[in-house]
Formats: C-alpha cells, structure tokens, sequence
C-alpha cells in the first residue's frame, strides 16, 4: 500500500491547470500553496502495480513541469 | 662647581617631577581599576509565568524535528502511568541508585529527553529540572501486585478535542498549572504523547492563545451582570 | 493543536503530506498552505469565511470570521494579513462570542420615573434630538456634548464631529482616546508636527534591539510580541524589558530592568547623556534634521477644575541641551530611579552602537503619565540624536490600545481641538472642514472647549447638560470615578448611551440604544501602522440594535441636517468615506480608496501613486519628502524634528507616611479594556474571573497576605476591597501595588487619582498613593 508524498512544480502560469488535472485522480491529494509556485500532492494507491499506472498517469500531466519526491510509506495492511 | 650644582639641582628637580608623575599617575590608575561593588539587584521570578518561556531556545528545532511514529507516546500510556489526573508519573523503569534523591541521575535523561535504547522509547522531559529531589514525588514500581484492593476512582481525564470554544479555535489548558508551568517540555518533541503535541512550537508565548480553563479550583460559571436593568 | 488521527492510513498521509510541506518551507521560505491553517476545521462545512481586523486592540490583526447561517461561528488569522500572519490572541479566537452574549441589548430603554422603559427606535431617537434641541435653546450649543472612543469605526467618528462641530457648531466632541493616546499625538506633534509612527510593524523584521518602555507586550499586544520572540529565534535579537512591575514580559525578555515610577523621564535623559558623553551622536543627522527646543517647567497636574497650560517652546542651542543633561549622568539619575549606573549604560550602549538598529516600543507606561508628552519627547530624542529614525529597523514606535485610536480618533479627529485635517483654532482649517461639510465656516467655533476630564467636571458643574455616550464605558474608566458618576446622576442632566451590553454607565443613562457591534455593520477601523482596514456586514444585528453612525445620522436629520446627512442607508459608509477621504487629499495623508482596502487586508497611508508609505520622512519611501535631502521632517516648517529639553519632575502624588504605597492599574491579557464584552466570552471569563491587588511578595509576607486574603486599599479618594494576588501574573517592585481595571464590581478607578499631563490633559492613571491593609 504505498503513500507517497511529492513537490509538484508547474510549468510558468499553469498552476491552477495542474491542480484540475491532478485533482481529477482519485489517488491524489493536493494540497497547493497560497504564494507560491508549488503543490504538495500525496498518492495513496492498492499495491505495487498501480502505482505504477499512477506514475505514468502522472508523467503524462503536460502542464506538470517537475515532480519531486519528498518521502515514501508501504503499509503492511489496509487500515 | 656652580655648573655642577646646576646640573645636580637639574637632576633632583627631575627626579621630584618623575616622582610626582609616576605617583599621580599610579593613583590614577588605581582609580581607573576600582570599580563599584554594586550589588545585583534580584529580579522577582514568577513562577507561574517565567515556564511559559523556558525551553524556548529549542521551539524552532522542535517545530522542524521529525516525528517517529514508531516510539511515541500516546495520552492512554501517558495516563497509565498517573494514579489519577495530575498526579507525578511513577517511574516505569529500573532506578540507578535507590539511594540517590534523583538529580543528576534522572536529569542526564528527563532534562532535555532523547532516545533511550535500553527502554525502546523517548525519554520525556521534565517540566520542573529545577526540583531536584526528584524521588519525593516519582517513585519506581516494583512490584505489580496490590496489597488490598482500591476503591479509589480515577476520576475523568480530560479529552483531547473538546476543549476549544469555538471550531478552530485554540483548546482551554484543561489542568493546573503548578509545577506544569513549563508548556513544551510536554507538548513537544518526541516525548509527548501524539494527541497532545503542539503543531506549533515555534510561537513560543504558549499563553496568549491558550488560556486555563481551571483557574479557581471550583467552577468560575459565566459572567452575569450583578444589576441588569429592570425592565 | 495536533489532531488525533485513528486511522493509520490517515495518518501515515498526514505524515507523508507535512513532510512535504516542510520540504517545501525550506525550498520557499515564507510559503503558506492554507490547509494547515484551517487544520481542525471541518473541510466543506457551510463556513464562509469573510475578513475584518480584530474588534480589540490597536495591533489590528488580520481575521477571517467563519460565519455559517448568518451566524460568526469561528475566527481564524488571517494569513495574508502582514499585520499578524495568520496569528491572534486568545481575545481575537473568541471575539466573535462576544456577539452572543445572554443579555445583549436589543431594545431602546427609557428611564420614566426610575424605570427603564422599551421604546421603538424611532421614538427613541425623536426624544434624543429633541432633547438636544432644547438643551442648546435653554443652555447654549456648548452644553451638549459627545464622547466616543477609539473604536468608533471611522463613519461613526466622521458623522460625530460633521454633526457637532459642523452642523451644531460645538467642540464638545471627545473620544476615550484621550484617555490612553493623547500624549502620543501631543508627542508626535511636538517633536515632529504630524502625528502617528513613522515607521511600521515590519521594523519588527530588521531591528537588533528592542527597548520596551512600561510596556507589557506579551500580554497587551501578544501577536506584536510573537514576532518580537519569532525574531529572536530566528536572528537572536535582544529584548530589553525596561518597567516598574515584573510581567510576563520581563520573564520572556533577555534583560529585565526595574525604575521606580515616573523615573523614566531621568532614566531617559541620562542615555541622551551617555550618547552624547561616548560621542554616539549622529552629527550629520543632528545638524540637518534637527533643532532644539525648551518648554515651561513646574507645570502642575490639571488637578483643579478649569485649570489651563499653555507651553511656550524657545529654541536653544545643542550646547544648552548639554549643560542640561549635566544633571542627569548615570550616577546621578541612580539615586533617583533606582537604575544602576550600568544598567542606564548598558540601555544608551545600544542606542548609541551605530551597528545595532533600536526600535523602541511603548504603550500606556509613557501615555499614561503626568509628563506623558514629556516622556514621548524624550524618546524620540534619543532616536533623532543617534539618527536611529524612519529607516527600516530604527524605529520609536508609539503602540496603540484601541482598533481604531488612529483611525478614528486621530485622524477623523475626534477630540475638542481637532478637526479632520488640522485644528478649529487655525481659520484656513476651518474653511477647509466647513467646504468640505458643506456647512457655513461660522458654524466652525475656532475655541477648543473640554478635553475628556474637563468634560465630565463641566457635567458636574452644569456647564453640560447633555451628553451621548458611544461605545465606551467611562462609567468604569474616568479616573476619580466617584465624583463624575455622582454628576451624572444629578438632576437637570440627560445622558444617552448606545452600547451593546448593559455597563455601569447605562446604568447612569436617560435613553440606552442598543449598537450594532462590529461585523454586524460596515465599517473601517485604523491601527497603529497606519493602517486602514475595512469590514463588511456579516451578520444580522440583534433585534432594534443599530450601528453607531446611523444612530447619528438619524438624530442628525430629526435636528434638521438633512442637507449634510444626505447619506442613504445602503450605501452610507461607502459615501461617508469618499467624503471623508476629501479631507485627506495630499501626499502626506492620502488614504487609500474603499475599493483597494476591500481587496486588501488593509492599505497604510499615505497612499500616494497606489502605494502605501511604510516608512515617513524618509525620502526613500516617502513621496512627500521634498528637501531633496534623505530625510525631511515635513511636519514642522523648517522640515527639521525637535529634540525637546525636557526635565524629570516627580508625580502628582507621591507615596507618604500615610499612603505608603504606590498605585498601579493596568490590564492582562484574558481582557480587553472594560471587560464589558470579554466577560461575556465564558473561555475568557473563566480564565480571569475578577480582579485582584497584584503585591511584593516581600510586603505580602511582613502583612502576612496570602493570596485570596482580602485587601484593603485607600487613598484620598476613597477605598476598596480587593483579593490578593501573589506571585501570580505579576509581581510589583516592594511597596507597589498593581490591580486591573476590568472588573465592573471592583471599581478600581473610585480611588484613583485624576491628574493628568498638563500638554496633552491624558490621565496618569499609573501613579497615585494608596494604603495597604490586610481586610
């Protein structure tokens, strides 16, 4: 059960673009800055294998510009 | 023989004008090296309110430490440890010394915490380093059987969440204050127990925002006006 | 506080989440989410959450009010406020209870033959102009009066001094301000022409040093003193807590020091000793910006009815103002203040250290003074001799008790010599008000008449007839209370208070009407930085009640203003304030217009180009500097400040044989002036129930008082009894005594003492002697 947390930088100017389109996947949290060019988003996903998917859901984002990862958990069970 | 007089008198009246010399200037470096005793005038601590800031030198580092889930504290095993709300925590481990009132041998540890790897856990910190007798009121458990049964109750322990006037708005402090004057030596760090750590440290003046809701030992009420206007 | 979270999935987002914000906050500092503000609340409730300032103090921090069917339910900080950033005191977190409090007023009440009646607010208001009427037929205009306070939004000030000055044509227009500002605005006019700080908060950012003069700013300004210690964490800055009483302050401070009452003025002339003695003088500064004054000495203490003063400044030379502080070495000023030597040294070693930038701080200790306009000067003295002025860091900043002080009182100008831009005694002011008021300039009576203790004596002797009381409590808050309420129950006067709550002075009223409070109507408030913040309406008044400025403009009408009142209903604070901003047009006090201060959290004048000033006199910042120099003291003709000659005098009365001991009032943190609406607040009530009588625990023990033990206290005026408080908030210095003021059934200021600065008439409600008994 993998949760990982990231810095997401948008491209110049898509910031509220980016939040939509990350938003739109039911594994992410985001949590975007009031001043400043950044997002931190937290994905949450079944296993392994999804998350896989997830991550290149995330790499086609166009308006994403650079993704960070800042810390990962694997949970043993679900609860 | 009057040039040599000349020259002699000459030198005595230098050597008279080096003696004066040096010995004002030897008075007036005594004088320069006195200082005034002045004796430090002792400033009243007020115990209630001097705790509020001490440990604040380390509010930035608790505000950026990490949490290690691992081995904190929750309030159930903070209470376990407290024969009822308020009481002094017994001491959950071997002692060094039973001779020893405690000092330094607690302190090396309860001062300023940190991990402890022969307990597995954060040692917690102590809100009062100050009193050093620390056995009087903390004493260790040896043994885990009762002599007779108890009828004493615990009494109801304050809740976590509950405390707040308002939605968002900052939580009463539910106990007294004495001896717990010190807010971040329990409220922060990896110590305290989950429930209660403060996600702010760093804001130091604990008590503009969080007011005693126990002030007087009986309930306060609210305040009524003592002559409304008859209508 | 940290939230329990049950769920370990949960948490361990949680986790992963704050982790990357605190990647983030290194990467950006200053970065804000605004998630973690709002941490506790319910995400999706029906909160809608609106901005105002603060309804307490003067600091006017930033906060979002939560309001959910049409109800406040919540206040946050305000994040994107520069004010607070986000923080307030436990006052702001629970002021909008004050709100709901059980017996709020609802109804206008009438007293008929000893009984309050309830009466609709249109008969209400007909009997108050008429009364009006009738009282300047029978007594003269000047026998009605107004006195309202600082947190008067800035309509409510504006449609009180167009009515009284400009329509009726008295001066007797008063706020409590005068009770707590005066010697502020005496002293920014005396050392600089022009009032209010030239600087701003953000000093905060810069300076190395702060010296806080008499002023407990843990407890009285809290969020202010956050960034103080926020500062210190972050740079190491050094906090200086130079005071007669121990205080939480001084327990936070780096270096407490104690001088006995009313030395500060010495203790202040000897660091202008020091300074200059070490050579630390900014000549280049001094020689371009700076000429020196002297004034009358032996002023005396206003504490005799009808008393007058008049300073006589003569300009001397900087060689005079030397020998004069011959007077004032350390070692002398020792003996006087009870300051070491070393600790006055160690005091002027930081002023005088051209590397340290100083910001001086200070509040009621020098406002509240019987040399209180003396004690401002001296201040700014020190800061003009060392240059250590109007830049970023260097910074003497007179705080402010009230949200709108400034705002309202200072710069509508509601005080008997003032008029919205300038004074009734010059006549190109007059004509300037009378244009803009649409009023013809006769009406303007270019004599001041009453300041705020002057006012009630006039009550007392029937030079008044006719005052209306609006959101203030003098009831509690005059010194010498006795005699004024005893005066205002006499027969042949009428007194109308609006207020939200029933106090001790609607108890001495004729006609109470029930206020709107705060967002429960539109309005603006000024604080100590300048800065204009405006609230809309959020929620819905309690029954008849009413906002103060259109209590104003109703009776203005019934009286026959309907020319001058032309304001509708809906959109009355909107044009009230375009007119007022009229008064305000130039470069040095342009406010910003009701559109950028609805978009901002608050906009600080002068707003001159669309950009506030933050730092005055400095030509840097300041556009209306024109000396082409670096600094131009514009206020003053010359362009050059003042460095005021000014010697230490001792109190109006001073402990004897008799009274031992001296007297000290003051508030704490829980409470806000009164406590007429923080004792409704039951978090804040049950945290400071009553008021006490702080002693030394020395005097405590030889009187053997414990605390609780009742007390005693008697002075000339009177006596009282008290709790005692004994290493509890605060300790006094021995033979002191300290006690709020807050509580309504122990009325404090029945035994305190009127005197008050012969400059700027601002009670010393500080200093009077008191005896100690146990009860």
């Amino acid at each position: 059960m993998p949760i990982k947390s990231y810095l997401a930088h948008p491209h110049d100017g898509q910031k509220e673009r980016l939040i939509e389109e990350l938003s739109a996947l039911k594994e992410c949290d985001v949590l975007p800055s009031q001043n400043k060019e950044v997002i931190v988003l937290v994905t949450d996903t079944e296993d392994e294998d999804r998350e896989k998917i997830l991550k290149q859901k995330l790499e086609a984002i166009s308006s994403l510009k650079l993704l960070a990862m800042v810390s990962g958990f694997n949970t043993p069970q679900n609860n | 023989m009057r040039k040599r007089l000349g020259i002699i008198s000459l030198f005595v009246l230098l050597f008279i004008t080096f003696i004066a010399v040096w010995n004002y200037s030897y008075y007036e470096g005594l004088e320069e090296a006195y200082v005034p005793v002045e004796k430090d005038k002792e400033l009243p601590v007020i115990p209630s309110e001097i705790g509020v800031f001490q440990r604040s030198q380390y509010a930035l580092e608790y505000a950026n430490m990490a949490v290690d889930e691992k081995y904190q504290r929750s309030l159930s095993t903070y209470y376990d440890n407290r024969a009822f709300y308020g009481a002094p925590p017994s001491i959950p481990h071997d002692v060094e010394n039973e001779r020893n009132m405690g000092e330094n041998s607690c302190l090396k540890c309860h001062e300023n915490g940190g991990f402890a790897e022969k307990f597995n856990a954060y040692a917690p910190v102590t809100p009062h380093p100050e009193m050093i007798n620390c056995r009087q009121c903390h004493v260790p458990q040896q043994s885990q059987t009762v002599f007779k049964g108890s009828n004493f109750e615990k009494g109801t322990i304050p809740l976590v969440g509950v405390n707040s006037a308002l939605e968002g708005g900052p939580p009463a402090i539910p106990h007294q204050l004495q001896l717990r004057e010190n807010c971040l030596a329990c409220h922060a760090g990896p110590s305290a127990p989950k429930e209660i750590r403060v996600t702010h440290p760093e804001r130091i003046n604990c008590r503009q925002c969080h007011v005693p809701n126990d002030k007087e030992t009986k309930e306060t009420g609210i305040f009524n006006r003592a002559n409304p206007h008859e209508q | 506080m940290y939230t329990s979270i049950s769920n370990r999935r949960d948490f361990i987002k949680k986790m992963a989440q704050l982790s990357a914000i605190t990647a983030a906050a290194t990467m950006f500092p200053g970065i804000l989410f605004a998630e973690e503000q709002e941490e506790g609340l319910p995400k999706g409730g029906n909160l809608d959450w609106k901005k105002a300032p603060c309804r307490f103090c003067g600091v006017g921090c930033g906060v979002l009010v939560g309001v959910e069917e049409g109800k406040a339910v919540a206040v946050k900080g305000d994040p994107a406020s520069s004010v607070n950033k986000g923080l307030c005191c436990v006052k702001g977190y629970h002021s909008v209870m004050a709100l709901y409090g059980k017996d709020r007023l609802t109804k206008p009440l009438v007293k008929k033959n000893g009984r309050y009646v309830e009466t609709s607010m249109d008969e209400a208001l007909d009997l108050i102009a008429s009364k009006m009427k009738e009282t300047i037929k029978d007594h003269g205009k000047d026998a009605v009066s107004i006195y309202g306070s600082g947190q008067w939004t800035i309509p409510d000030g504006y449609a009180a001094s167009k009515l009284f000055k400009g329509c009726i044509g008295t001066n007797n227009v008063e706020a409590n301000a005068r009770l707590c500002m005066a010697s502020a605005v005496t002293g920014f006019l005396t050392s600089f022409g022009l009032d209010e700080p030239m600087g701003c908060y953000e000093d905060i950012d810069y300076a190395d040093v702060f010296v806080l003069w008499g002023n407990n700013m843990a407890e009285m300004h809290p969020v202010l003193f956050s960034r103080l210690l926020d500062q210190r964490l972050k740079r190491g800055v050094k906090i200086i807590d130079f005071a007669t009483r121990t205080t939480r302050t001084s327990m936070a401070a780096d270096k407490s020091i104690l001088f006995l009452p009313q030395t500060d003025l010495a203790v202040a002339n000897a660091i202008c000793y020091e300074i200059i003695k070490n050579g630390w003088v900014n000549e280049t500064f001094v020689k371009k910006h700076c000429n020196f004054s002297k004034g009358l000495t032996n002023m005396g203490y206003g504490l005799e009815d009808k008393y007058k003063f008049k300073d006589k400044p003569e300009a001397i030379s900087f060689e005079a103002f030397k020998t004069f502080l011959e007077d004032y070495t350390p070692e002398k000023v020792e003996k006087i203040s009870g300051v070491s030597a070393r600790d006055i040294k160690y005091m002027a070693a930081y002023y005088g250290d051209p590397n340290k930038k100083v910001m001086s701080l200070w509040c009621m200790g020098p406002n509240q003074h019987s040399r209180g306009t003396w004690m401002n000067n001296l201040i700014y003295n020190i800061h003009l001799l060392t240059g250590k002025i109007s830049t970023p860091g260097n910074s003497p900043f007179s705080l402010t008790g009230q949200p709108s002080a400034c705002g309202t009182v200072r710069e509508v100008g509601t005080l008997t010599h003032k008029l919205p831009h300038g004074v009734v005694m010059k006549k190109e002011h007059r004509e300037f008000a009378a244009k803009i008021w649409d009023v013809p300039v006769e009406n303007i009576d270019p004599k001041p008449t009453y300041h705020t203790v002057e006012m009630f004596r006039a009550l007392d002797r029937g030079d008044i007839r006719f005052m209306w009381i609006q959101v203030t409590n003098p009831m509690v808050t005059i010194p010498k209370l006795k005699r004024y309420r005893d005066a205002a129950k006499k027969e042949g006067r009428f007194i109308v208070v609006s207020d939200i709550y029933p106090t001790p002075t609607t108890d001495i009223a004729d006609v109470i009407l029930p206020s709107a409070m705060w967002v429960e109507r539109e309005g603006m408030y000024g604080n100590s930085e300048r800065r204009t913040q405006y609230f809309e309406q959020m929620v819905q008044p309690p029954g008849e009640a009413m906002s103060d400025t259109w209590q104003l403009i109703e009776v203005a009408k019934r009286m026959g203003f309907e020319k001058q009142f032309y304001y509708k209903e809906e959109t009355h604070v909107e044009e009230i304030y375009t007119e007022y901003r009229k008064h305000h047009d130039n470069k040095k006090h342009n406010m910003a217009p009701l559109q950028v201060l609805k978009e901002n959290p608050g906009m600080q004048w002068p707003y001159v180009d669309g950009k506030p000033t933050k730092w005055r006199f400095n030509s840097k910042y300041d556009p209306a500097c024109s000396n082409g120099e670096e600094f131009h003291f514009y206020g003053k003709p010359d362009g050059k400040a003042i460095i005021w000659q000014r010697p230490y005098e001792p109190a109006a009365e001073s402990p004897d044989s008799e009274y031992p001991f001296w007297l000290n009032t003051g508030r704490v943190v829980e409470h806000w002036h009164t406590g007429s609406m923080t004792r409704r607040i039951p978090v804040l009530h049950r945290a400071m129930p009553h008021a006490y009588v702080e002693l030394n625990p020395g005097d405590a023990k030889r009187m053997q008082i414990r605390t609780g033990d009742k007390v005693k206290l008697t002075t000339r005026r009177g006596e009282i009894v008290l709790p005692a408080s004994v290493n509890e908030r605060g300790v006094p210095a021995p033979m002191q005594v300290f006690v709020p003021f807050f509580d309504e059934s122990m009325l404090i200021n029945d035994i305190t003492l009127d005197s008050f600065c012969p400059i700027s008439k601002e009670p010393d409600y500080k200093k009077c002697a008191v005896k100690v008994e146990k009860a």
